[in-house]
């Protein structure tokens, strides 16, 4: 017997196993419990927890028996990417940014029970619709409206959407991702405006110059393709015709540090914040390889990729004289946080050409009747899968009405003409809506 | 509700604190049936299987010239006669000068014993005697007052009550009430049923109770609909424990039906793999007359039943061979079937009963090597497996998909914190399987972490009682099973546990006892019948005899004999 004793002490190897292995869950339960409770924390845990525009419109809204979302269907689907839903599916929500300071976890008695919390966002739901319809259900696309002299983010919206409170049976392809946030692409021809930034800073006599079009440019045995024969110009009327000959000369003067950094410092590299929720960095990237590269790479081509939200931070800095209002999701009391993004001179160039532009070649009065003060540049980002992608960006130099925004539709075909009466829409129900 | 469920938790530690102390602190001596006596030696006794050697393992230990290290085994049976076994020494054993070989000897006391040059004799001990030294042993539950104990999880039962009559739906308040209530007064009566036959060690019973009730706090948490249908099971459950532990306390018996069990177990299997249909990816499910139930959890007692041997045959090569390929059967019948989490715990459980029996690590790094090989060949047979592999340890990044059910059951076990959110108060429940695969988060939800951590603490504090009592068991036979049953009881919690948890890939076996499922809770008091085996304490347990009550056989043998000298006496009178 004894020695059937001493065999039996390998059982407590198992026990052994067991101790360790709940030691280990414990030790884990201690520093990730936080996590793992407070991403399943729903309604039927405890606490509550309400998301509402700005004006009092309940986005969604979950108590101890319920969680729901916004009544009107066409406001869920507009807001989808900025309200999220209950499941995580979209990373950039709100739901899911401020889950945690909704619910309230502790070591000790887990996800518990407090006061029902309340966000109000700086969102206008009924922006939202009409940016919404102002891309067009059958189109993928992204817009966004800031109001520059506060940073509130007005409107957000990302197509396709999705209903949340149906299945994911009928979801299209891409659907959950954030377009504004959340994906980065060509920026085409309103990487201009970063271009310029570059060249005013940095190219001496820029404006004394004149580039040349014959409706192409040849660097090496590259030809960069433009869209006209724009002859002779300055940097002004270059940037109003779009040229693509003068801004690959103007590209290569500024030269790939000048470039590069203003790149780096107005933000498109990195993620950005949006008051908790974060953007995708952007790419560019043409150190090595060599000029006629950089040249694309000026005129918002090459490997270049941006994302709405960060081209919606610039011209809302250019429209402030280069201060950026610290872009806001919550709707506070505070004051706005500025920080400068660009040389206040740059900025005040950029917003004189930017308006120039409107009036030279966007048609103001058939295009955006009733829109005073719009600055703006388009974009149309040549793509390998088909159709270019369609932008359009600016803001009103406008007190009454400071609002910038950024419109892109995937493969929508030219700026002007696609992505310019989607953004004209917006402004005029933002202009609409002040009046109420 | 807040205060009780501080209440529970105080209660819970008390109940778990008190049942450690009483197993595992109590002092446990031996009990004595003989004395071997050998030149101006006496050494007592101890089993009813002794290993007689020079090796210190030895049971009677010789250390003479002649004798091997191992070299015979000395066995005492039910009647209370004993056996004497030759276990391969070259300097041989014999009786009044007949040699004895491993088919055994049946020794009488005063019987001239000789292994290799040295003599001994077996002196048996008279029922005053065994008495007497029985009394001076230290009996079950002295210390620790068993009533007392049972008293605080009458409490904790009826706490949890309170707050299941709280939270539940208004239609099945009363099944969940009569479950407990059944629960309480089943304790209760098994508690004086014991008293009235002198057992006082009830600290197996109150664990497996402990666990029960939480079981059936599960049940009425995630299924109240059902609670009728567990109430009955629960009952069901314990009268097979009753009738097991009492066939058990006959080894005779026991053992002669040790071939009846194994083609029992394997039949059941052969026919659950023939008439099952596949569900959730494994066909282990059985409906007989509308009531389904996992055969493979009946074999789990089956298993341990016929694994475990006494020391006779523990030497003998043929019937390891036979255990071997009774557990390649079964191992192998499970994984036909798909069920590959049942299929682990029996191949743990193999791997222990196989070491107790053999002690060979080698045998061991043989079967596991082997059963890795068959692991490999099973993860690319069967896709879900390795879909289950590569979950594992990245549940995070498949929330809704392969990592559903993990990241759902640690997220509600952190929700809980410490203290729980009360029964009935989870939303764990509402998943699919969480009452059985994901209990321990239910309860870690419900409970909070420290019952859910008691629960596991329960379950380790028998493998340490099992251990301890196999010191004095009786026989290897019932020192095997406890630890073989205690070894089952742990693999099925950790791969259950650490599965739910993603320790360890997730393998949907049931939690011992708490997890709902019918034939899981019967297989698990079953398999406590086997822990009450061991106990050989002092009035510790209704499965072992106290020894110094004539057996029935050990009676009916000295009935027997006197009526065979009386006749002698008579036929010389006339």
């Amino acid at each position: 017997m004894k020695k059937i004793t001493r065999r039996a002490l390998a059982v407590l190897l198992l026990s052994a196993a067991i101790i360790f292995g709940m030691t280990a869950f414990v030790l884990r339960y201690i520093d990730e419990g936080s996590d793992w409770a407070l991403y399943f924390a729903r309604a039927n845990a405890g606490a509550g927890g309400e998301l509402r525009d700005r004006n009092g419109v309940v986005l969604a809204s979950f108590d101890a028996t319920k969680s729901a979302f916004a009544d009107d269907a066409e406001t869920r689907v507009a807001c989808y990417h900025v309200t999220g839903d209950y499941w995580n599916r979209t990373g950039t929500g709100a739901l899911s940014a401020y889950w945690g300071s909704m619910q309230e976890y502790s070591l000790l008695s887990g996800t518990t029970k407090k006061e029902p919390k309340q966000f109000t966002l700086t969102i206008d739901a009924s922006l939202c619709r009409a940016a919404w319809n102002a891309i067009g259900y059958n189109r993928r696309g992204a817009a966004m409206l800031m109001n520059y002299k506060t940073g509130e983010v007005l409107a957000m919206v990302s197509l396709p959407s999705v209903d949340p409170i149906n299945g994911e049976a009928a979801v299209a392809d891409t659907a959950f991702i954030n377009r504004c946030l959340s994906a980065a692409f060509p920026p085409g021809s309103i990487f201009k405006l970063v271009t310029t930034a570059a060249a005013i800073e940095d190219v001496p006599g820029i404006f004394g110059r004149q580039f040349s079009c014959e409706g192409e440019y040849t660097i090496g045995t590259v030809d960069i393709h433009c869209t006209g024969v724009h002859g002779a110009q300055g940097i002004e009327q270059a940037l109003a015709n779009s040229c693509n000959s003068a801004f690959a000369q103007i590209a290569v003067a500024a030269g790939y540090n000048s470039l590069y950094r203003h790149v780096r410092d107005y933000g498109f590299l990195e993620p950005l914040e949006l008051d908790g929720l974060y953007s995708v960095p952007g790419s560019y990237r043409t150190e090595y390889a060599g000029d006629p590269e950089l040249a694309w790479s000026g005129i918002g081509q090459s490997t270049d990729l941006i994302t709405p939200f960060a081209m919606l931070r610039y011209v809302a800095a250019i429209a402030n004289d280069g201060l950026l209002c610290t872009p806001r999701l919550i709707l506070t009391e505070e004051p706005p946080e500025t920080t400068r993004l660009v040389e206040e001179s740059t900025a005040r160039k950029l917003k004189e050409m930017m308006s120039y532009n409107v009036a030279a070649s966007y048609s103001p009065q058939t295009n955006f009747p009733g829109l005073y003060g719009l600055c703006a540049k388009t974009g149309t980002a040549e793509v390998g899968d088909g159709a270019p992608h369609a932008w359009f960006t600016g803001f009103l130099d406008d007190a009454a009405h400071p609002y910038a925004f950024v419109v892109f539709i995937e493969h929508g075909g030219a700026g002007l003409q696609n992505a310019g009466p989607a953004a004209a829409a917006i402004l005029r129900a933002a202009i609409a809506a002040d009046g109420r | 509700m807040t205060v009780s469920k501080y209440a529970l938790i105080v209660l819970s530690l008390m109940i778990m604190l008190r049942c450690i102390r009483s197993m595992l602190s109590d002092r446990y001596e031996p009990e004595t049936w003989a004395s071997v006596r050998f030149g101006r030696e006496s050494v007592p006794v101890t089993h009813w299987e002794n290993l007689i050697g020079r090796s210190r393992t030895a049971d009677i230990r010789i250390d003479r010239e002649g004798i091997e290290r191992i070299h015979a085994v000395l066995k005492r049976r039910d009647n209370g006669t004993w056996m004497l076994y030759d276990v391969f020494s070259r300097g041989g054993v014999s009786v009044n000068g007949e040699n004895v070989d491993a088919n055994g000897a049946e020794v009488l006391p005063g019987d001239a014993i000789r292994l290799g040059n040295t003599s001994l004799h077996l002196q048996d001990m008279s029922e005053a005697r065994r008495d007497a030294l029985d009394q001076q042993r230290t009996s079950a539950g002295r210390k620790v007052s068993p009533a007392l104990t049972l008293f605080e999880l009458t409490l904790f039962e009826l706490l949890l009550l309170l707050q299941h009559l709280c939270t539940a739906p208004r239609a099945q308040t009363m099944s969940i009430a009569l479950g407990f209530a059944v629960l309480i007064l089943l304790e209760w009566f098994c508690y004086y049923a014991m008293r009235l036959i002198g057992r006082s060690g009830f600290e197996v019973e109150t664990i497996a109770f402990y666990l029960t009730s939480l079981g059936v706090s599960v049940t009425a948490s995630a299924a109240p609909q059902d609670m009728f249908k567990q109430t009955v099971l629960i009952l069901l459950a314990f009268v097979l424990f009753l009738l097991l532990g009492l066939w058990l306390r006959d080894l005779r018996r026991t053992e002669a039906a040790r071939i009846a069990a194994a083609v029992c177990a394997v039949a059941l299997l052969g026919l659950n793999l023939a008439t099952s249909d596949t569900l959730n990816g494994a066909k282990s499910w059985l409906s007989v007359a509308g009531f389904s139930f996992q055969p493979s959890e009946l074999v789990k007692v089956g298993y341990v039943y016929v694994g475990a041997a006494a020391m006779d045959k523990l030497y003998r090569r043929r019937n390891l061979f036979v255990f071997i390929v009774f557990s390649a059967v079964c191992v192998g019948a499970l994984a036909l079937i798909g069920d590959f989490g049942t299929a682990l715990v029996f191949f743990i459980c193999f791997l222990v009963i196989s070491f107790l029996r053999s002690g060979s690590i080698a045998t061991v790094f043989l079967a596991v090597s082997g059963a890795a090989m068959a692991g490999f060949l099973a993860v690319s047979i069967k896709p879900y497996i390795a879909r289950r592999f590569a979950t594992w340890g990245h549940v995070w990044e498949d929330v809704y998909g392969a990592g559903y059910q993990q990241t759902r059951a640690l997220g509600a076990a952190a929700g809980g914190g410490l203290f729980g959110k009360g029964a009935g108060g989870g939303w764990l429940t509402e998943i699919v399987a969480a009452d059985t695969d994901m209990v321990f988060a239910v309860i870690c939800e419900e409970q909070g972490l420290i019952i859910a951590l008691c629960m596991v603490l329960a379950v380790l504090t028998l493998s340490f009682f099992a251990v301890r009592t196999a010191r004095r068991g009786r026989s290897s036979y019932y020192a095997i099973a406890a630890c073989a049953a205690v070894s089952m009881l742990m693999a099925q919690m950790a791969l259950n546990v650490f599965g739910s948890l993603d320790l360890l890939p997730f393998t949907g076996v049931t939690f011992p006892f708490v997890s709902r499922g019918g034939t899981s809770l019967l297989s698990c008091w079953m398999l406590m019948a086997f822990i009450k085996g061991a106990d050989t304490r002092r009035g510790g347990s209704f499965v072992v005899r106290p020894s110094a009550e004539l057996f029935p056989s050990e009676r009916r043998l000295q009935e027997k004999n006197a009526a065979a000298a009386r006749k002698r006496k008579g036929g010389r009178g006339t």
